[in-house]
């Protein structure tokens, strides 16, 4: 069985620039704790992220409409396990809902639990840095397993 | 009995004590609450309600509550017929300081499947809590109206 994992958050920003904060590698390499090398601007672009341990993801991107819409792919190296992850940039007034579907995860799966932890920490951060200019430190001092021993 | 629920995460620069004081005063909660407000004296078994233009929203009950950690609400709509109907559901919010920061957790769980209630909430928590984030961190909200 699949899940899909939803977050939309509002921030006070553009969708221009809430669109260079998801695909610029300036930006990413603030919220995603690790670099990642990818051109998300790119339709059929591989992308891959490397972190500590075995948490290597990789994908392609399977659409990307500025500042609208990006599709890509998403792959747990340590699962072999293909998801999809859709982010949906929204003008409202004078800011923009960001909506982000993780779909296609195994119910249950490692990968699933791991991609709910991270999400909010990516797009909390996401939020501080295009409303304050800074970051939030969201990854620091924690490990994937931090919630997952919580829980 | 199935379960339905809503889970929404997130991490604000701020104090577990400014986070409990924003959600628990009720001044402060009309500031990212779309001019609504939670009103209680905040000690198990008192009433708890939530009240825009002066008509009761939402009212209920404190079922847990532990200073800037953990709150529980026992949780009914008061506003829509068919939400109503749904009678009461449970949200709890939990807070955690981590490192210089503040994980907020908030848990909206109610015993049937599906549930319209847990569909209305799913869409207005994160316009809250988008709010509550940005007020907190910023000092002004991120949505003025619903």
């Amino acid at each position: 069985m699949t899940t899909e994992f939803v977050y939309a958050t509002y921030i006070k920003s553009t969708p221009a620039k809430v669109w260079e904060a998801i695909t610029s590698q300036e930006f990413q390499r603030q919220y995603w704790g690790d670099g990642i090398s990818a051109d998300w601007n790119k339709k059929g672009s591989k992308w891959h992220k490397e972190t500590s341990g075995a948490c290597s993801i990789h994908g392609e991107v399977l659409e990307s409409n500025p500042p609208k819409r990006l599709v890509i792919t998403w792959v747990d190296a340590a699962e072999n396990s293909t998801s999809k992850v859709t982010y949906e940039i929204e003008a409202i007034e004078d800011l923009v809902c960001l909506n982000v579907v993780h779909s296609g995860l195994e119910a249950g799966s490692n990968t699933a639990g791991k991609v709910a932890i991270g999400w909010p920490r990516v797009i909390s951060c996401i939020k501080t840095l295009l409303e304050t200019g800074k970051p939030l430190n969201t990854w620091a001092g924690l490990d994937m397993n931090h919630d997952k021993d919580a829980a | 009995m199935a379960n339905s629920e809503f889970v929404y995460v997130t991490y604000i620069k701020t104090t577990p004590e400014k986070l409990w004081h924003a959600i628990t005063n009720t001044e402060f909660t009309k500031q990212y609450w779309f001019g609504a407000r939670c009103e209680s004296d905040w000690k198990v078994g008192s009433p708890w309600k939530i009240i825009s233009d002066e008509q009761l929203f939402d009212s209920g009950e404190i079922l847990e509550i532990n200073r800037s950690k953990r709150l529980v609400i026992k949780w009914q709509n008061e506003w829509k017929p068919e939400l109503k109907a749904e009678g009461y559901s449970r949200c709890t919010f939990e807070i955690e300081a981590i490192n210089n920061i503040t994980k907020l957790t908030v848990t909206h769980v109610i015993d049937k499947k599906p549930s319209k209630l847990i569909e209305a909430v799913s869409g207005g928590w994160p316009k809250i809590l988008s709010n509550l984030k940005s007020l907190l961190e910023t000092g002004q909200v991120a949505l003025e109206s619903k």
